[in-house]
């Protein structure tokens, strides 16, 4: 179980530990700062420290979810626990990487709450998935499959990706999607580094399995 | 399976999951995403719902700025009560000095002409259907409400009430 801890910490409220720098540019400093005056009740400081982070944050909840009403509510949910447990929040980590934790805890237990997979609600694919040059060769090798659309692949990738298990979801969803080094997911994940590999290996397989028909 | 087809395929699938990047919430989602996540824990710290209140000094930090200062320094507060109640009764006694002043300037109400509405009340004893109530005002003229009034009440006053009596034939 990934997100085991201590009996006495609550499931949203993840550990102060230390922690790899995160990896937008942010200055540490500037951010100790800002979560300083966020402490102190400054909106306006908890409103730049949302701006930051917030894309990461919604992208990772949505691609575990594949539903953008879950994700957004998701999303919201976690900068708010996280302002509400920022006294909680010594500055031994990363700001950056206690809220990502947050919100990881807070979609896996949305999800084992949502018993049955809920319907899907994909965002749609930038302009730029066109011309990416490794969904044109995707595209354009000699496969049976072709002819698909853009849009029917991506369905059908989602569709394989809500078959995996959380944790196997989440370590893909880290590493492949969003390129999170695997000692960061590792922190995020709260599990050391031979863990994630092993799980994102697993994950692959799996995803390899069920898409079978597109990659060959 | 050996590991170099493993490499292969999940580079292939390394490439399929590029897609995942393409895929964006709507035009503009971001640009509100703070304020809503602002605007709820403001809701939240009250234990109720979003206010249009809340959104207005969101978006007016300057009022919001005001305002946490008039909460944490009660001096402040003082004054710009003071200073509300101050003009307050300036405008007050401003207001009245004017009223004199215009008063003896202006000419009254009682000495300015006005058009004379005529209005005449037929028969007495069928003052409705007989002749209808003549009223002549002028296009631009006010009517003049108390004489006509006083005029249909005493037409009022001599209407009789009768006894109805119905005969139905076959009724016993």
């Amino acid at each position: 179980m990934i997100m085991a801890g201590p009996a006495s910490r609550k499931a949203s409220e993840p550990p102060d530990e230390p922690d790899v720098a995160p990896p937008s540019a942010a200055a540490p400093v500037e951010e100790m700062e800002l979560v300083k005056r966020a402490r102190k009740g400054d909106l306006a400081a908890y409103d730049d420290l949302v701006r930051r982070y917030q894309e990461r944050i919604y992208a990772t909840v949505y691609h575990m979810t594949a539903n953008h009403e879950d994700a957004n509510d998701l999303a919201q949910e976690a900068f708010i626990k996280a302002f509400q447990a920022l006294k909680s929040f010594k500055g031994g980590s990363s700001f950056y990487t206690w809220v990502y934790r947050i919100a990881v805890n807070k979609t896996i237990n949305f999800l084992k709450q949502r018993r049955n997979k809920g319907q899907m609600s994909l965002d749609d694919l930038d302009f730029n998935a066109e011309h990416d040059p490794d969904l044109v060769a995707l595209i354009s090798d000699k496969t049976p499959r072709r002819e698909v659309g853009l849009a029917e692949l991506q369905e059908k990738l989602n569709a394989a990706m809500q078959k995996l298990s959380e944790p196997h979801r989440l370590a893909v969803t880290l590493h492949d999607v969003q390129g999170l080094s695997h000692e960061e997911i590792a922190k995020i994940m709260e599990c050391n580094v031979g863990t994630v590999r092993s799980r994102l290996f697993y994950a692959r397989q799996q995803l390899q399995a069920y898409l079978s028909d597109y990659l060959k | 399976m050996s590991m170099s087809e493993d490499t292969e395929n999940f580079e292939q699938l390394r490439r399929l999951l590029a897609l995942k990047r393409h895929e964006q919430p709507p035009p503009g989602y971001f640009n509100d995403f703070s304020r809503q996540v602002v605007l709820r824990i403001r809701a939240g710290e009250r234990g109720g719902e979003v206010t249009i209140l809340d959104q207005f000094s969101w978006e007016a930090p300057w009022l919001q700025r005001i305002w946490a200062a008039l909460e944490t320094k009660p001096i402040l507060a003082g004054a710009f009560g003071l200073v509300l109640c101050s003009l307050l009764i300036a405008g007050v006694v401003f207001a009245d000095k004017a009223d004199v002043a215009s008063g003896t300037a202006a000419p009254s109400l009682e000495t300015a002409s006005l058009p004379i509405v005529q209005a005449s009340i037929g028969a007495a004893d069928q003052p409705f259907l007989a002749r209808p109530v003549s009223l002549e005002p002028s296009s631009t003229g006010p009517i003049d409400a108390a004489k006509t009034d006083e005029l249909l009440l005493n037409a009022f006053g001599k209407l009789r009430a009768e006894p109805a009596s119905l005969s139905f034939p076959g009724a016993r």
